[in-house]
């Protein structure tokens, strides 16, 4: 038989073609099980944390009359900061507690009526007396922090589920009755974006971690970006090729794999150690964060740089351009957009970083919205670091919103990336 | 003709010449060629050449793929400095300066020898600052109108200004092959060069665009000296006053185009250009 | 294997092609040949059924004619021909407009075979020119088209100085001619014709030179029409 005969060759694709397209078929559906299979996992992920997390986002109040008593509260004038300070704003709360329930006699029960209400609300009436001193001496009604465990008990409730948590009794009957009259509910938990971090669960915001990351990663970027592209200029188109640049190369390949904790401890011996800069500094958390970045920015950047057509460097250097005029003006535009996705990966890398930043202590419990890169202050991931490590039940719902914060800024630069990608990307 | 007499009529080395055949010199010689050799590492890849480029002649350099012909092209604005292996030894004169001198400065130089490529490789530019460009680095306008009075000129010459006229800010990677091709001329000759180096520059066009371009050269070479590289032999027949043949890195012959093509001195040449094994 | 190694190309098809131009002008050339010779000994002879076949031949030859010249164009429109096989293509198609006039001339010659044959009479004056001149017109011919066979410079050279004995012959013959028609005036209709048949035997010459110097345009570049032997003697010698 002719090997070459067309008849016979058709048979025989015929005959093999079945298999080729069962083949075909499994080789297709081990692409989209794993598809799948990485899908559900991240669907398990976010409709966990959503759910643990949403409840974060609501806060329960509890109504009060609270009478500003010059008595209670032990000064004659508002106005006057230093009487403001000493004032015992605590007493009015307890008293308009006492007026609402004025049953309650007990010392230990009258104890635990007066957790029903938050340290914070403490601050929030003193606060608010500072703003109208006028108030001192009226009568308001107020909707007033309530302590996080209440808040627990009261979320668990109005979503119907049972509760075994630390609430009394007691303090469950109040809470039935503060709901009757219509006097607890749930409202926007807007103290959660604007302020620090707190013992208090009910009073812990995610401001403090979010300026702090905002901090540390513009101090990354101002400072990894310009030496990364730098390095990457002069190793693609000035360095000659010899042995110590090839050194330089696989160096630069080998940091991008080093443990990020490694850098932290670097960061720890030189600039804490060596050159004295204080602990738990956003700056401090961006030079080390920066060490980290630049071997990533260095190998994008080189690779965008190699990426551009030899065709526009011939040209530019026919038309007599210098070596720099045709970087500045041909090689860099057009590798940008390349340059600037590794930055952001970088970036991104950077933002979820924990372990480096714990070596140089900015790990510490900071209250204060951090105004500077030379604030103490924490970032992101260590608070929610922080929040999973406290015993607080509340807290458990904080750090998953917290993630989801983390995640909504990660998302948003990425977004970023893509549309300076787009903005920057030019064919040729 | 009597050496295609002899047998050895397939055996290249038995038939190189140690010089050019043919009419390697010219009386009025723009650019005066002596003893170039190019070599990449140890691997040489043009054998001492001598040849004039004649004042505002077109001369084809023709020969099979990796014969030198590029390599050898690219000696004249020094591009080939580009190329960290690559050595050149000779001497090249242009108007009695040397060429092939490391203390030269290349960007005036490469002001005044501009290159063509093989590929239209516009840059990621409007059509404008594409022809701008050279001028500009080179500070050839002082004043906005002064640029554009050159980049007018400069596509008119180049046959392309009444096509873009109207959208000179559209990006000149917007422009068909051809006219890509004839923006990157008039961004070459914006500069005003004394030479027009080409490499291929038609190989990646259609007829249509190629015979605007090798009209372009006709008209180009009015005052200015084209070199063109060039693998359609008809083209260097249309286009080229003299030809060169290139085979194996050695310039085989130069002679008036005519000559060539109708009645070459060396075997080889006629070989190539007859299509013949060799 | 020829000294223009027109076998040589990396297409076949182009060997075939010039391969087929080159057989077929030779074998116009055979035609025509055949031609001249039946037309000198149809006069000869006055053979009228000769004459008659040279005049058939001439619709043949010109068919060839017409169909060497396409095939020429044809090679020129797809193979866009360089160098020798450039001159190989323009001596086709120059040699064949050379060959179809000698065909012409040969007609002519059968003609007069005719002319003289319906006249009859006596067949004795201007026979011996004529025929001297015809040997070695027919032989000039032949030469031509060996030389082109072979490639050959030194026949077509033989056939310059042939072409150049043939004018001196001819100028002769036709004073001795002219010597006839005075001394008997009632033979100038007959004198006349073998003077025509004169004539076309000596166009016949140099139609037959033009081929050579095709020839040698073909194997050495070198133009050698209106040149003196002795010129294009010096030319060859350089290019050897």
């Amino acid at each position: 038989m002719n090997k070459f005969d067309p008849q016979r060759t058709s048979a025989l694709v015929e005959a093999s073609l079945k298999r080729r397209y069962r083949a075909e078929a499994r080789f297709k559906l081990y692409g989209v099980t794993s598809i799948g299979i990485a899908l559900l996992a991240l669907v398990v992920l976010f409709t966990d944390i959503i759910s643990t997390g949403i409840g974060a986002f609501r806060q329960t109040y509890i109504q009060l009359d609270v009478h500003y008593d010059a008595e209670v509260l032990g000064i004659s004038d508002a106005r006057n900061e230093k009487q403001l300070m000493i004032a015992n704003v605590d007493g009015v709360v307890k008293a308009a507690m006492r007026a609402r329930f004025p049953e309650v006699s007990s010392r230990g029960d009258r104890r635990a009526l007066y957790s029903l209400v938050s340290v914070g609300a403490t601050f929030d009436l003193q606060d608010e007396l500072k703003q109208q001193p006028d108030l001192l001496g009226q009568h308001k009604t107020y909707w007033l922090l309530a302590d996080d465990d209440i808040d627990s008990y009261f979320k668990s409730v109005q979503a119907g589920e049972s509760y075994a948590g630390r609430v009394s009794e007691k303090q469950i009957e109040w809470v039935d009755a503060l709901r009757d009259s219509g006097d607890i509910k749930t409202r926007f938990n807007r103290r959660f974006f604007t302020s620090g971090d707190s013992a208090e669960p009910e009073m812990a915001g995610i401001l403090g971690a979010l300026v702090g990351s905002l901090l540390t990663l513009a101090v990354t970027l101002i400072l990894s970006f310009p030496i990364g592209v730098a390095a990457a200029v002069y190793l693609e188109e000035y360095a000659p090729r010899n042995r110590l640049t090839d050194f330089i190369e696989v160096n630069i390949n080998n940091l991008a794999a080093v443990p990020s904790v490694i850098f932290g401890l670097l960061g720890l011996a030189i600039f804490l150690n060596m050159f004295g800069m204080p602990r738990s500094i956003p700056l401090v958390g961006g030079l080390v964060l920066t060490l980290m970045t630049l071997p990533t920015i260095i190998i994008s950047s080189r690779a965008a740089i190699k990426a551009v057509p030899p065709s526009i460097r011939e040209a530019a250097l026919g038309m007599g351009a210098s070596k720099m005029q045709m970087i500045i003006h041909h090689v860099l535009p057009l590798a940008m957009p390349g340059m600037l996705t590794g930055a952001i990966i970088g970036m991104a890398q950077a933002l979820g970083e924990t372990a480096p930043l714990l070596m140089i202590g900015m790990v510490a419990f900071i209250v204060d919205v951090p105004g500077g890169v030379t604030d103490p202050s924490t970032v992101l991931p260590v608070q929610i670091f922080l929040w999973a490590d406290s015993p607080e039940r509340a807290f458990t719902e904080r750090t998953s919103a917290a993630i989801m914060v983390l995640l909504g800024f990660l998302i948003s630069m990425n977004a970023l990336a893509v549309w300076l990608r787009r903005r920057l990307e030019r064919r040729w | 003709m009597s050496t295609t007499m002899n047998d050895t009529f397939l055996d290249d080395n038995a038939n190189i010449p140690e010089q050019a055949v043919g009419a390697p010199f010219s009386d009025d010689a723009k650019i005066a060629i002596r003893d170039v050799s190019v070599a990449y590492a140890d691997k040489k890849a043009v054998h001492e050449v001598d040849l004039d480029i004649g004042r505002n002649e077109v001369i084809a350099m023709i020969g099979p793929s990796g014969c030198g012909k590029s390599t050898f092209l690219r000696c004249l604005n020094r591009m080939n400095d580009t190329i960290d292996v690559c050595r050149v030894t000779g001497s090249i004169k242009m108007d009695d300066i040397e060429i092939n001198d490391g203390k030269l400065d290349v960007v005036p130089l490469r002001a005044r020898v501009g290159m063509v490529f093989q590929k239209p490789n516009p840059f990621p530019k409007s059509i404008y600052d594409n022809v701008a460009y050279g001028p500009r680095i080179h500070g050839l306008a002082n004043r906005r109108s002064e640029l554009d009075d050159i980049v007018e000129t400069s596509l008119r010459r180049a046959g392309l200004w009444n096509e873009v006229k109207d959208r000179l800010d559209q990006p000149g990677t917007s422009l068909s092959g051809g006219q890509q091709q004839r923006l990157c001329i008039a961004r070459t000759i914006a500069v005003s060069p004394e030479v027009i180096l080409m490499d291929e520059p038609c190989s990646a066009l259609d007829p249509i665009a190629t015979a605007k371009i090798e009209e372009l050269i006709s008209e180009l070479s009015n005052n200015i000296t084209i070199v063109i590289v060039t693998h359609s032999m008809q083209q260097a027949a249309r286009v080229s006053s003299r030809t060169a043949y290139f085979h194996m890195g050695r310039l085989i012959e130069v002679n008036p185009t005519q000559q060539v093509f109708t009645n070459p001195d060396h075997q080889l040449t006629e070989a190539y250009i007859t299509g013949r094994f060799g | 294997m020829d000294s223009l190694h027109l076998d040589q190309h990396i297409s076949h098809q182009f060997n075939e092609d010039l391969e087929l131009l080159r057989t077929k002008l030779l074998e116009m050339g055979g035609l025509v040949e055949d031609q001249l010779r039946d037309a000198v000994k149809a006069i000869e002879t006055a053979d009228g059924g000769l004459a008659e076949k040279v005049r058939k031949t001439e619709d043949e030859v010109d068919k060839r004619e017409m169909e060497l010249d396409r095939e020429s164009i044809t090679v020129l429109a797809r193979r866009q021909p360089a160098a020798s096989d450039l001159r190989l293509v323009m001596m086709v198609t120059k040699a064949t407009r050379d060959l179809e006039r000698i065909g012409d001339e040969a007609n002519k010659i059968a003609k007069m075979a005719q002319a003289l044959n319906e006249e009859g009479g006596d067949p004795g004056r201007g026979y011996v020119e004529l025929r001297h001149l015809a040997r070695n017109v027919i032989r000039i011919v032949g030469v031509s088209l060996d030389a082109f066979a072979r490639y050959d410079v030194e026949a077509a050279m033989e056939v310059v100085r042939g072409d150049k004995q043939i004018d001196t012959e001819y100028k002769t013959a036709v004073r001795e001619m002219i010597t006839y028609m005075m001394e008997d005036p009632r033979a100038i209709t007959r004198v006349m014709n073998i003077m025509w048949a004169l004539r076309a035997l000596e166009r016949i010459g140099d139609h037959a030179r033009n081929i050579a110097e095709h020839v040698i345009y073909l194997v050495h570049g070198t133009d050698v029409r209106h040149t003196s032997i002795s010129d294009i003697e010096k030319a060859l010698q350089q290019k050897s």
